[in-house]
């Protein structure tokens, strides 16, 4: 159970994992026995809504760093999520198929979305927001839209 | 003097300017306009939030069908705060999650995939009126839907 930063905008609470680094448009990655697993931040899956359902390009797909590793379909909106990391997927998590909520209901743990083999881990990390820099940027956002 | 027939009461999500409740209140008009009016009826969800007593009672005396146009199932906490019971619960995702080519757009005027869903959704809804409906001794209708969607509740067991 990761360790979280939060912050409350009206009746909603947003939670930072803080074992993991971000990409602006909210996709995490955090690294796990050499691969890296990615997914959505607990602001992106509660911004966006009700998830329909979850499409991760196929194992064995090949990404530069911000290719669409996934669509994400929900209540709302249509979501393309760029990569956080340059590298091959690996795996895609099984539960995605039958239950995409899982991403609205564990989007920090069984709502993973896929694990890649990234091609030079320590570059894309430097593209990185740690989850402190990521806090201050939704929650900035999100203090605006509520202006 | 006979007890008036019952009825199921259908009560849809009330989200104005959501895609979802359009399509969640098209199915509740497809059900009690054009397939089952003599066993179905609307009631609307703004006037159990402003505790009409005419609602309450037809809830306090009829089973409902609620169909939430999202998680926070509004439909479905609002009859049983108004002492309904809810009989089935449908979530207009979980049978959009069935037909996925049917993928519902547009608000005041939905598109040919929201039309189409709101009619699957009805065709499942059908199928729990059916069962319902024949429990009490009602009407039986020729080639009723199998039922398919939805969440059953057994009477008493539900808490909001």
């Amino acid at each position: 159970m990761p360790d979280f930063i939060e912050f409350t905008v009206d009746k909603f609470t947003f939670q930072v994992a803080t074992d993991r680094l971000y990409t602006d448009a909210g996709v995490w990655a955090r690294l796990v026995g050499g691969r890296v697993q990615i997914g959505l931040s607990d602001f992106l899956q509660q911004r966006s809504g009700d998830v329909a359902f979850a499409e991760v390009k196929p194992a064995g797909t090949r990404l530069d760093y911000n290719d669409e590793v996934a669509v994400v379909e929900t209540i709302k909106v249509d979501i393309s999520l760029g990569s956080p990391v340059s590298g091959t997927i690996m795996e895609i998590n099984p539960t995605l198929e039958t239950a995409p909520d899982v991403i609205n209901q564990d989007p920090y743990g069984g709502g993973w979305l896929a694990l890649l083999n990234a091609t030079d881990w320590e570059i894309d990390r430097a593209r990185l927001l740690t989850p402190q820099a990521y806090f201050e940027k939704i929650k900035q956002l999100a203090e605006e839209e509520t202006r | 003097m006979s007890e008036a027939r019952q009825k199921v009461v259908i009560v849809p999500c009330s989200g104005i300017g959501k895609t979802y409740g359009s399509v969640s209140r098209l199915a509740g008009y497809v059900v009690v306009e054009d397939m089952r009016p003599e066993d179905t009826q609307l009631a609307a969800l703004s006037l159990l939030v402003m505790g009409d007593e005419a609602s309450r009672d037809l809830l306090a005396r009829n089973p409902a069908i609620t169909i939430d146009g999202c998680k926070l199932a509004c439909a479905t906490k609002m009859v049983r705060e108004s002492g309904g019971m809810v009989t089935q619960d449908f979530a207009v995702l979980d049978v959009y999650r069935r037909y996925k080519q049917l993928k519902p757009q547009g608000i005041s005027e939905l598109n040919e995939g929201g039309e189409r869903l709101a009619h699957a959704l009805a065709e499942e809804i059908v199928g729990v009126v059916d069962h319902i409906i024949k429990g009490s001794g009602g009407t039986e209708h020729r080639g009723g839907t199998e039922h398919r969607g939805g969440r059953e509740h057994s009477q008493g067991g539900e808490n909001g």
